[in-house]
C-alpha cells in the first residue's frame, strides 16, 4: 500500500507541468481584469481557483492555458524544462457532433497521430473515464454527465502535463457533480499530472485541491494549504474552518445589498 | 347507495374496456389501407376531370382529358421524342448547376473564411442577388443567342446565390466554442477545415442546395419556353401552337416529377452525410 502511493508521488514530480506567474496583467479595453498577478505552482499539485463572476479567475485561466496572448507579464509553463503540454476542459463538453464518442476522443491526439494508434489509445481512454461501450454512439445521444467524461477523456488522451479545469462540472446536476469530482481525483491521481480548477464552488474546492488561491477584482486575496488526506469526504466536519475563511473572504467583496424596500 | 355507485363506476369501467376494444380492431384492419389516404385527394380532383372531360363539360382545348394525357404521355414515349427532350433539359440543368454551384460554393467558402475576400466581394455579389434572373433574358439572348450558352449562363447564375448565401452563412456560424476547441488541439489549416468547419457547414450548404434545384429547374423552363429548339420547355411551347393541350398538360405534370425527383435526391444525401444531427437521426425527419 505505501509502496503504491510511493510510486504514484514518483509518477507525479516526472509529469506534472510547473507554473511560474510573473506580474501578469490583462485588460479589456480601459477595464483591468488582471493585476500583477504573482503565482508558482508546483508540478503535479491540484490547484483550486476561487473567486466570485468577473473576479478575473476565467481571464487567468485562459492565459495559463494559452488562449489567451494579449497580457502582459511573464508565464512560463514546463517540465523539466522544457515546454509542457497543457490541455483545457470547458464548462460545456465541446464535442464534435458529427464525430462519434471514439472520434471525439482521438481527436485530442492532434492531427498529426496516425488514426489507428490514435483509435487504439482513445479507446484506451474512454475505458478510464468508464464510457468504453459508447464508443461508436453520436454525442447527441449521451447524458450532460456522459459528454463530459468523453472531453475528460479527449483531454488526457494525449497524457498532458497540465490540465486546466474551466468550471467543467458547473452545469452537471448535484449527483453526476459528485461522481465527476471522484473521478477527476482519481485520474489526477493516476496519471500525475498538474491540475488547475476554476470553480465557484467553495466545497468542491476543499474537497479536491491541495491549495486553493483565491481572485478578487484581478488580484490574488488568499493563498491557502488545504492539508487533509485524501480521499476527502465531501463536506467533512474539518472543512468547517478553511470554508468559513473563503466563504467571509468571497462575501466580503460582493457588493453590499441595499436594504430591501418596496 | 354505495352499491349503486359501484355499479355505475363498473359500468362505466367495462364500457371504457369496449371502446378500447374496438379502437384496437379498428386501426388493425385499416392499417393497410391507412397508406392510400394521401392518395385519397388527388384521385377524386382525376376522376372528377376525367367526368368532366368524357361528359363535354371541360373542353379539350381548355384542359385535356387525363387520359388523353397518358395517351400523349405512351405517344411521346413511343416516338422517343420525349426522351430525347428530356435528357436535353436534364443536361443543361445538370451543367448549369455544376458550373454555377462550383462557383457559388468556392466563393462562400472563400468568403467565409477569408474577412479579406468578404469585403472585396460579398457587396457586389448582393448587390447582384437582387436582380431577378430571368430580367436578363432579353440580353442574354442578345450575348448568346439562342445557343446553349443562354441556358448555361442563365441555369448557373440562378443556381448561384442560394448556394453562396448558404455556404457562406454556414461557415461563418458554425460555433466559436468547437474552433477554438479545435485549435488548442492543434488543428490548423486543412486539418481544421475538414474535421470542423466544413461538417459544421453542412447542413446550411444542403439548404442552399435544396433552393438552388428549385431556382434550377424553373430558370431553365422559362428559359426553354422562350429561347430554345429543344428540351422540355420547347415540346410544351411547340405543342401549345399546335393546340397539343395533353402534350402541355404532361410537360407540367414532367417537371412536377423532376422537382420532387431532385428534392429526394437531396434527402438522400442529407441522411448519408448528416446522420449525426439529431434532426436527420433515422425515424425522426419528416
Amino acid at each position: 500500500m505505501n509502496a503504491h502511493v510511493l510510486r504514484i508521488e514518483d509518477v507525479r514530480s516526472e509529469t506534472g507541468a510547473s507554473i511560474k506567474l510573473h506580474k501578469v496583467t490583462r485588460s479589456f479595453g480601459s477595464l483591468r481584469v488582471l493585476e500583477g498577478i504573482e503565482l508558482s505552482i508546483e508540478p503535479g499539485s491540484f490547484v483550486a481557483i476561487v473567486g466570485q463572476s468577473g473576479s478575473g479567475k476565467s481571464t487567468l485561466l485562459r492565459i495559463i492555458a494559452g488562449l489567451d496572448a494579449e497580457h502582459g507579464g511573464s508565464v512560463l509553463i514546463e517540465r523539466n524544462k522544457s515546454p509542457a503540454v497543457a490541455r483545457i476542459m470547458y464548462q460545456e463538453p465541446r464535442l464534435l457532433p458529427w464525430a462519434t464518442v471514439i472520434g471525439n476522443v482521438a481527436m485530442g491526439l492532434g492531427p498529426e497521430v496516425e488514426s489507428r494508434t490514435a483509435l487504439t489509445r482513445a479507446r484506451r481512454a474512454l475505458d478510464a473515464v468508464g464510457l468504453g461501450d459508447r464508443a461508436a454512439d453520436w454525442p447527441a445521444i449521451l447524458s450532460g454527465g456522459q459528454k463530459q467524461r468523453v472531453a475528460l477523456a479527449r483531454a488526457l488522451v494525449s497524457k498532458p502535463d497540465l490540465l486546466v479545469l474551466d468550471e467543467p462540472l458547473g452545469a452537471l446536476d448535484a449527483l453526476t457533480r459528485i461522481g465527476m469530482q471522484s473521478l477527476l481525483e482519481q485520474v489526477w491521481r493516476d496519471e500525475g499530472f498538474t491540475a488547475l480548477l476554476v470553480t465557484h464552488d467553495v466545497t468542491e474546492a476543499l474537497t479536491l485541491a491541495d491549495r486553493i488561491v483565491l481572485i478578487e477584482d484581478g488580484r490574488i486575496a488568499l493563498d491557502i494549504d488545504v492539508p487533509f488526506a485524501r480521499p476527502r469526504r465531501r463536506g467533512a466536519v474539518q472543512f468547517g474552518a478553511l470554508e468559513e475563511q473563503l466563504l467571509s473572504t468571497l462575501l466580503k467583496s460582493s457588493p453590499r445589498t441595499e436594504e430591501y424596500v418596496i | 347507495m354505495n352499491t349503486l355507485a359501484l355499479a355505475h363506476s363498473k359500468d362505466k369501467h367495462s364500457q371504457r374496456n369496449d371502446k378500447r376494444v374496438s379502437s384496437v380492431i379498428v386501426p388493425g384492419s385499416f392499417a393497410s389501407l391507412k397508406r392510400f389516404v394521401p392518395l385519397l385527394v388527388p384521385l377524386v380532383i382525376l376522376s372528377t376531370w376525367q367526368a368532366a372531360s368524357s361528359g363535354g363539360a371541360l373542353s379539350s382545348t381548355i384542359l385535356p382529358a387525363p387520359l388523353d394525357v397518358a395517351r400523349a404521355f405512351i405517344r411521346l414515349v413511343l416516338s422517343g421524342e420525349l426522351a430525347e427532350n428530356a435528357a436535353v433539359s436534364f443536361l443543361r440543368a445538370v451543367s448549369g448547376l455544376l458550373l454555377g454551384g462550383t462557383i457559388a460554393f468556392l466563393l462562400g467558402l472563400s468568403n467565409g473564411l477569408s474577412r479579406l475576400s468578404a469585403q472585396a466581394t460579398d457587396t457586389t455579389i448582393q448587390m447582384i442577388r437582387n436582380i431577378p434572373n430571368l430580367a436578363l433574358i432579353p440580353l442574354v439572348i442578345l450575348w448568346f443567342g439562342i445557343g446553349e450558352g443562354a441556358k448555361l449562363f442563365l441555369v448557373s447564375l440562378g443556381v448561384f446565390f442560394p448556394i453562396y448565401i448558404n455556404t457562406f452563412h454556414g461557415i461563418r456560424t458554425v460555433d466559436p466554442h468547437l474552433l477554438e476547441m479545435a485549435r488548442s488541439y492543434g488543428y490548423r489549416g486543412f486539418a481544421l477545415f475538414q474535421r470542423v468547419i466544413l461538417p459544421g457547414a453542412l447542413p446550411s450548404i444542403f439548404v442552399g442546395l435544396r433552393y438552388a434545384l428549385g431556382i434550377m429547374w424553373l430558370t431553365l423552363i422559362v428559359a426553354e419556353t422562350i429561347a430554345a429548339q429543344s428540351g422540355l420547355g420547347y415540346m410544351a411551347m411547340s405543342a401549345r401552337e399546335f393546340m397539343q393541350t395533353d402534350v402541355v398538360v404532361l410537360a407540367i405534370l414532367i417537371y412536377a416529377l423532376l422537382g420532387k425527383a431532385a428534392d429526394l435526391l437531396v434527402r438522400g444525401f442529407e441522411s448519408l452525410t448528416l446522420s449525426w444531427h439529431p434532426a436527420y437521426a433515422k425515424g425522426v425527419r419528416p
